[in-house]
């Protein structure tokens, strides 16, 4: 199967911007987009094409302390939305201010030294970045109490371009890992982003997959879309398929971008998104 | 726990010497205090709370992992 990490189709331009900064957790300011081509609605949905655009991550788009929300003190009122947040409790930046003992004098320090590096260190190799990676994310999983090992491969995504890094967790009864839709997995692979990023402060393609669970999944979605746009061409009217992430949601448009005889668009806002296939 | 959300934070920080954590553990739920350099906030919240919510991703798999009471994280 085949990664292409920066390519996103969808039916608009800006659907597929969208998607691709919701998957690769991006914002649109970390990324320089490139249209690969214009979608056009045909007409009366005949002719009609998706867009694709290539994103382009900026280096370093790890937030920094300016660009997120300012409460670093406690701000009881304004607990910023969460658009598309996991279940769970509400973000508790309101913290109680209870006796923690004082982190020490170096609170008080100014920016030292130690914070701007000034030589910049040489780029690592994409095999040194690999294994930080894979140091990071074992050392994670061990913390959570889990046993297991984390496996470093690489994908070609395109000649030329740098090869995506992709850990597979390997072990047994590792559910908890991927969690409902994957949602944990997208989480533990969001960490694992940051963190290399933290330390080579460069963007790099990386996937983390547990038991090959996405590139299953990815699979199990691409024959579901198929299945479905032959239902669709028999019986000539579209289906939606249930809610789903965006990184599912992209394999059935992907599955289906060249599909002679139906098209497919996504609806839906957050949680509630879905695909729907349509008879061209 | 706390040794899970100490190894994260000091990974996405500036300072990482400054990354405090104080676990406390009541009967049905254990509660994670983190505390980082003020510059370094936006680095363990992110935007719309995202880094801190895969935090707490984390923490909620790693507690059923190990059949324990669930963790609340925060961050202050």
């Amino acid at each position: 199967m085949s990664v292409q990490p920066y390519e996103f189709t969808a039916p608009t331009v800006d659907e597929a911007i969208a998607l691709g900064l919701q998957e690769l957790g991006l914002q649109p300011e970390d990324v320089e987009v490139q249209v690969v081509r214009k979608g056009s609605r045909g007409l009366l949905g005949i002719g009609r094409t998706d867009a694709i655009v290539r994103l382009i991550p900026r280096h370093s788009p790890a937030p920094t302390s300016e660009e997120v929300a300012k409460p670093a003190e406690p701000e009881v009122s304004s607990a910023p939305s969460e658009q598309e947040a996991p279940e769970g409790p509400a973000s508790d930046l309101s913290a109680s201010q209870e006796e923690l003992p004082a982190p020490g004098p170096a609170q008080a320090a100014p920016l030292s030294a130690e914070a701007t590096p000034s030589p910049p260190p040489p780029l690592p190799s994409p095999q040194e970045i690999g294994q930080l990676a894979r140091d990071l994310l074992t050392e994670m999983v061990d913390l959570m109490g889990i046993r297991a090992r984390v496996e470093l491969h690489f994908l070609d995504p395109d000649q030329g371009t740098e090869p995506v890094i992709r850990l597979n967790v390997v072990g047994d009864d590792l559910g908890m890992l991927i969690g409902r839709h994957g949602q944990t997995l997208a989480s533990v692979q969001y960490l694992v982003r940051l963190m290399v990023n933290q330390r080579i402060h460069r963007w790099i393609p990386l996937i983390v997959d547990v038991n090959d669970y996405r590139e299953e999944r990815a699979e199990r979605l691409q024959r579901l879309a198929l299945r479905l746009a032959e239902q669709v061409v028999s019986s000539g009217r579209g289906v939606a398929l249930e809610p789903m992430p965006a990184a599912d949601r992209r394999q059935i448009h992907l599955a289906l971008r060249d599909h002679p005889q139906v098209y497919t668009q996504s609806v839906g806002e957050g949680d509630r998104r879905k695909v729907q296939i349509l008879p061209k | 726990m706390d040794k899970l959300v100490e190894f994260i934070a000091r990974n996405l920080v500036e300072k990482p010497d400054q990354v405090r954590v104080r676990q406390r553990r009541y009967r049905e739920r254990t509660v994670l205090h983190l505390r980082v350099a003020k510059e370094d906030t936006g680095r363990v919240i992110g935007k719309q709370g995202r880094v801190a919510n895969a935090m707490r991703a984390v923490l909620h798999a790693a507690a059923q992992a190990q059949r324990r009471p669930d963790v609340e994280l925060k961050i202050q």
